[in-house]
C-alpha cells in the first residue's frame, strides 16, 4: 500500500517538476521574446498612407536592403482617411509614419499631437516653395502641385463656347450640368478648391454684386453642378477631356473639372504628346497643395526619419512626377520635358492665399456654410 | 452537454456579432449624444445624405419586383421540367450571387458602355441598368427558393386536382394550387432580394452616379466617424443611416424568417425524377437566362486581354497578356495574384472551420427551442440574421475599436484578423441552409437508435450526419465561395491590415488611376480568377445537392 503511494508521489513530483520547468522556460521564452520583439520593432517600419503611387516595388525594396527595415503598409482612402486612422489610433503606437497628410489636414494633426518632430538628416535641397505653407520640424513635404480646374479643349474650342474667365461663367445657362467637382467633404481635391473658392471670392476684384462664395457655390448647384464623392468619379467617369473616356462607367457629361494644374501634362505623358485636356487658368481659383511625410508620436522615430531621408533623396523625389503625377519638391527639379509633360502642365498665375492655422480653424465652419449653400435651394 | 454547447455556440456568436455593435454605439453616442431625432434629421439636412432613403428603398422595391419578374420563370422552367447538364444550369444562375459586386458592376458597365449598348451617355438608362443589375445579382435567390418546391411536388396531386371543378382551367390551377404553394417561397426570396437590394454598395455607386444607397452614402463619410470634437456631423450622419437600415431591414428579416418557417414541406413530395418531364420551349427561357447570367462575366473576362494603347494621337485597343503578367508579378502597391489567391484561400478555409459547426449548432438550437420555447426560437432565428440588417460602417468602426482596446501591434500583425469579417457573414447563410433540413428530419431515427443503446456521438455520425450530408456539403461551398469573394467586410477590417484578399486586390487595381492601360486588363484578370474558382467550387457542390434538402441554396 505504501509501495503504491509512494509510487504515486513520486509519479506526482516527477509530473510537477515537468510542469514547472514548462512553465518556466515559457515564461524565459516569454522574456526572450519580449526582448527579440523589441529588437525586431526597431527594423520594422509601419506607414499608415492612402494610394501614394511614388512609393513603388523597388523603391520599397531598395530602402528595405539599404536599411535592413520591413516596411509594412496600411493603405487608407485618401488623405482625410489617413488623418481620421491617426486620430482613431491615437496613443496606440501601432502607426511609424504617415505619408499623404496634405495642408489642408496637417493642422489639425499638428493640433491633435499625433505628429512628432522627426530626427531626419540631409533635407536641405527641398525647395522654399514647398515649404511655405509649412517648415516646421513635424512634418516634411514630399510632393506638391496646384489644384485647379481643367477643361476640354476639344468640346470648348470645338463647339465655340467661351472659355470661362471668372468663376461667375460657370453659373450660366450654356455650362448647365457641365461641370464636375469632388466634394469638400469627402475628397482632398474637392476640399482644396473649395478653399480656392472662399480665397477667390474674398478678393472684392471677383465680386459679382458683392456675392460671395457660399452664393457661388448656390448658383453652380442650382446650374446643376455634378458633385461626386471623389476625384477618380469627377475625371474618370463624367470628365470629357482626360483618359477617363476609355474607362468602364465613363459618362461624359462634363467638360470641366476639379484635377490639377499639371493633368493635362499627365494626360500627355500617357498618351505620347497628346491630350486634349486643357488647364484652366482663372486667377485665385487655384490651391496650392502640398503633401507631407511626418513621424507618428509613440512611434519608431528612427525607422521613419530614414524613410522620410530617403523619400527626399534626389533618386527617390525626382520620381515624383513620373510615379505619383505630381511635382517633385527638390530645389531645381521640373517636370520632364518629354511627351510634353512640361509643355501642358501650367503654372497658376495666382493661388489661393489662406494659412494652415486660417484652414485648421475655420473648416467644419466652411463646410459647414458649404453644406448650407449646397442646400438652400431646397 | 447539448445545452452547453448550445449556449457556448449562441454566446460566441452574439460576441462576434453585438460586441462590435455596442463598441460603435458606445462611441458614436458619445459623440453625438442620444438624441435619435437629431441624427435623423441629420440625414435631411446635409447634402451628402439628402434623398438618400428615398432613393435606397425605391430601388430597393422596384429591383425586387423586377427580380421576381425574371427569376419565377426561370425556376418554374429548371424546377418543372427535365433539362440535361441541369447541375451545370443550376451553377451558372446561381454565379452572380456569390460574385464580388465590384466584378459584377464592371461586367454590366462594361456591356452598358461606349463598347458595348452605348446607353451611358443617356442618364435616363442608369435607373433601369441599376434595377437589371440586382435582378442579375439577386435571380438566383428566387430560383433556389422556388425551384425546389416546384420539382418536388408530387404530380399526382396536380392530377387530382384537373379532375375536381377548381382545378380544371390552368387559371384555376394556379390559383388553387401553384400560388398557395410558392407563395411563401417567393415572399422569402423577395424579402431576401429586398435586403440585398437595399445595402448594395458597388453597383449603385458605379451605375447610378450622383445616387447613393445608405450604405454606399455612410462609406464616404464613415472614416471620420466617432471622432469626438472633429467632423460631428458625420457621426449623426453615421448614426441616422444605421437607425433607418437596421430598422427596415430587420422588420424584412423578420417576415423571411415567419415565411421560413411556414414553408416546411406540409405537401406530398416526390422524387424530381418523377415529377419532372421534358419541354424542349423552355429553352427559350434558359438560353436567355444562361446568356444573362454569363454575359457581365465573360465580358470581365474578355476584359483582361484588351490592352488600350495611343498611336499617333489615336487610341486603340489590342489583344495581349500584359495584364495577366501584371496580375501575376504584382508590385508593392498590389501583392502577386497568387499571395493575394493563398491569402483568400486561407481565409476561407479558418472561416470554413468556425461558420460550419458555429452555423450548424446555433440551426440546431434554433430547432431544439422550437419544440420547446417557440419565441426563444423565434428570435434567435432572427439574431442569426442580424449581420444582414447592420451597416458596414457601424461593424467597421466597431471592428476598428475592438482592435484598438485589444493590443493593437499583435491585432495588426495577426493574420486570421480578416476571417472574422467572413465568420460574420457566412454564419447566417450556414444557419438558413441547415436550418431547413434538421427541420425536416424525422425524429423517429433517432428515437429508435436511442432505444437500441446507441450512443449519442455514435447516432449522430452514423444517423443524423448521412441525413444532413446534403445540406453541409452545401454549406460548405457557399461557405468557402462567399469567403472568397467576400468584399465589404473584409475591407473593413483588413484595411487596417498588410493581408489582401482576391477581392481587395482587384478593388486596389480599380482604385489606381485608369491612365495605365493595364490596370484595367490587370485588374480584370484578378477577378477572371476568382469567378474561375467560385465556378469550379460550385459545380463540385451541385453533385451534392439535392432538392430536398431544400433552404436558402
Amino acid at each position: 500500500m505504501n509501495k503504491k503511494i509512494n509510487r504515486a508521489i513520486k509519479k506526482r513530483t516527477n509530473e510537477l517538476i515537468v510542469i514547472l520547468l514548462l512553465i518556466s522556460m515559457s515564461f524565459s521564452g516569454c522574456f526572450s521574446s519580449e526582448q527579440e520583439s523589441d529588437q525586431e520593432h526597431d527594423f520594422e517600419l509601419n506607414i499608415a498612407t492612402y494610394d501614394v503611387y511614388a512609393l513603388t516595388d523597388e523603391m520599397i525594396e531598395n530602402f528595405e536592403n539599404q536599411t535592413g527595415i520591413k516596411v509594412t503598409m496600411t493603405k487608407l482612402g485618401d488623405s482625410g482617411s489617413v488623418l481620421d486612422f491617426l486620430i482613431q489610433n491615437k496613443g496606440n503606437n501601432a502607426i511609424d509614419l504617415a505619408i499623404g497628410l496634405d495642408n489642408t489636414y496637417l493642422q489639425i494633426a499638428i493640433e491633435q499631437g499625433i505628429l512628432i518632430e522627426h530626427i531626419a538628416e540631409n533635407l536641405e535641397n527641398i525647395s522654399q516653395k514647398a515649404l511655405t505653407p509649412y517648415d516646421g520640424p513635424l512634418a516634411v513635404p514630399f510632393d506638391m502641385g496646384h489644384v485647379c480646374l481643367n477643361y476640354d479643349s476639344n468640346i470648348v474650342d470645338g463647339l465655340n463656347m467661351t472659355i470661362p474667365t471668372n468663376l461667375w461663367n460657370l453659373t450660366e445657362e450654356k455650362w448647365r450640368g457641365k461641370v464636375a467637382i469632388p466634394s469638400p467633404v469627402s475628397s482632398s481635391p474637392g476640399r482644396a478648391f473649395m478653399l480656392a473658392t472662399i480665397d477667390y471670392f474674398s478678393n472684392s476684384g471677383n465680386n459679382n454684386s458683392s456675392m460671395g462664395w457660399e452664393q457661388w457655390w448656390s448658383a453652380m448647384e442650382e446650374n446643376d453642378v455634378i458633385i461626386t464623392s471623389g476625384w477618380s468619379e469627377a475625371y474618370e467617369t463624367h470628365y470629357t477631356g482626360g483618359y477617363g473616356e476609355w474607362t468602364e462607367g465613363y459618362i461624359g457629361d462634363a467638360h470641366v473639372t476639379v484635377s490639377y494644374c499639371h493633368s493635362p501634362g499627365v494626360e500627355s505623358w500617357f498618351n505620347d504628346n497628346w491630350t486634349k485636356s486643357a488647364t484652366l487658368d482663372i486667377p485665385g481659383s487655384s490651391f496650392f497643395q502640398v503633401e507631407y511625410a511626418s513621424s507618428v508620436a509613440g512611434g519608431n522615430n528612427i525607422a521613419s526619419s530614414l524613410f522620410i531621408e530617403y523619400l527626399l533623396s534626389e533618386e527617390v523625389n525626382s520620381e515624383m512626377p513620373i510615379q505619383n503625377s505630381m511635382y517633385s519638391v527638390l530645389e531645381g527639379q521640373d517636370l520632364p520635358e518629354e511627351k510634353g509633360y512640361l509643355y501642358h502642365s501650367t503654372i497658376p498665375q495666382d493661388s489661393a492665399q489662406i494659412s494652415m492655422l486660417e484652414i485648421a480653424e475655420n473648416m467644419e465652419l466652411w463646410l459647414q456654410k458649404w453644406n448650407n449653400a449646397m442646400t438652400s435651394g431646397d | 452537454m447539448r445545452k452547453v454547447t448550445s449556449i457556448l455556440a449562441v454566446t460566441l456568436y452574439a460576441t462576434i456579432i453585438l460586441l462590435p455593435l455596442y463598441l460603435a454605439l458606445q462611441r458614436l453616442v458619445w459623440v453625438t449624444g442620444f438624441s435619435p431625432f437629431e441624427w435623423i434629421d441629420s440625414l435631411n439636412n446635409n447634402y451628402i445624405s439628402q434623398g438618400v432613403i428615398e432613393f435606397t428603398v425605391i430601388q430597393a422595391i422596384f429591383s425586387t419586383v423586377f427580380t421576381l419578374l425574371i427569376g419565377i420563370p426561370i425556376a418554374w422552367t429548371l424546377g418543372r421540367y427535365k433539362w440535361p447538364f441541369e447541375s451545370f444550369i443550376r451553377t451558372i444562375l446561381t454565379m452572380p450571387f456569390v460574385i464580388p459586386s465590384i466584378i459584377a458592376a464592371m461586367g454590366i458597365l462594361t456591356i452598358v458602355g461606349h463598347q458595348g449598348l452605348n446607353l451611358r451617355t443617356n442618364e435616363s438608362t442608369w435607373w433601369w441598368t441599376l434595377i437589371v443589375s440586382h435582378a442579375w445579382f439577386n435571380m438566383a435567390l428566387v430560383i433556389r427558393f422556388c425551384e425546389p418546391v416546384l420539382s418536388t411536388l408530387d404530380p399526382e396531386l396536380e392530377e387530382q386536382l384537373r379532375l375536381l371543378p377548381n382545378g380544371q382551367s390552368r387559371f384555376s390551377r394556379l390559383r388553387n394550387l401553384w400560388l398557395p404553394l410558392l407563395t411563401p417561397s417567393i415572399i422569402a426570396a423577395a424579402c431576401m432580394t429586398f435586403v440585398f437590394s437595399f445595402t448594395s454598395f458597388a453597383l449603385v455607386r458605379w451605375i447610378t452616379v450622383g445616387n447613393n444607397t445608405l450604405e454606399s452614402m455612410m462609406a464616404d463619410v464613415s472614416s471620420s466617424a466617432g471622432i469626438k470634437g472633429y467632423m460631428e456631423s458625420t457621426s449623426k450622419i453615421v448614426m441616422g443611416a444605421s437607425v433607418i437600415q437596421f430598422s427596415i431591414l430587420l422588420f424584412s428579416l423578420w417576415i423571411t424568417s415567419v415565411i421560413q418557417r411556414k414553408r416546411q414541406a406540409k405537401l406530398p413530395q416526390s422524387s424530381p425524377l418523377h415529377s419532372q418531364k421534358k419541354n424542349s420551349r423552355g429553352w427559350l427561357i434558359l438560353i436567355p437566362a444562361i446568356g444573362f447570367a454569363l454575359l457581365p462575366l465573360i465580358s470581365v473576362g474578355i476584359g483582361s486581354f484588351r490592352i488600350r494603347e495611343s498611336i499617333d494621337d489615336e487610341i486603340r485597343f489590342r489583344w495581349g497578356l500584359e495584364g495577366w503578367y501584371l496580375a501575376f508579378e504584382g508590385s508593392y502597391s498590389f501583392p502577386p495574384l497568387i499571395d493575394a489567391m493563398l491569402n483568400s484561400l486561407g481565409y476561407a478555409i479558418i472561416t470554413l472551420f468556425v461558420a460550419l459547426p458555429l452555423g450548424y449548432l446555433l440551426a440546431s438550437t434554433i430547432h431544439d427551442l422550437e419544440n420547446k420555447n417557440k419565441r426563444m426560437a423565434r428570435v434567435l432565428d432572427i439574431f442569426t440574421m442580424l449581420p444582414f440588417a447592420l451597416s458596414a460602417a457601424m461593424i467597421g468602426l466597431g471592428v476598428l475599436l475592438g482592435i484598438i482596446k485589444l493590443d493593437v501591434s499583435s491585432a495588426y500583425n495577426f493574420w486570421p484578423l480578416p476571417s472574422l469579417a467572413h465568420i460574420m457573414l457566412t454564419t447566417p447563410f450556414v444557419v438558413r441552409i441547415i436550418l431547413p433540413t434538421i427541420r425536416s428530419l424525422d425524429d423517429k431515427y433517432d428515437e429508435n437508435a436511442r432505444v437500441l443503446g446507441i450512443k449519442k456521438f455514435k447516432r449522430f455520425f452514423k444517423i443524423k450526419l448521412p441525413l444532413i450530408k446534403g445540406s453541409i456539403i452545401i454549406a460548405t461551398i457557399f461557405t468557402l465561395a462567399m469567403s472568397l469573394g467576400e468584399f465589404g467586410a473584409s475591407f473593413i477590417v483588413a484595411r487596417n491590415s498588410d493581408w489582401t484578399t482576391l477581392p481587395l486586390l482587384i478593388d486596389s487595381w480599380r482604385a489606381k488611376p485608369m491612365k495605365d492601360p493595364l490596370t484595367s486588363p490587370a485588374s480584370n484578370a484578378v477577378a477572371t480568377v476568382l469567378m474561375l474558382i467560385t465556378m469550379a467550387l460550385f459545380i463540385f457542390a451541385e453533385r451534392f445537392r439535392t432538392n430536398r434538402d431544400g433552404g436558402m441554396f
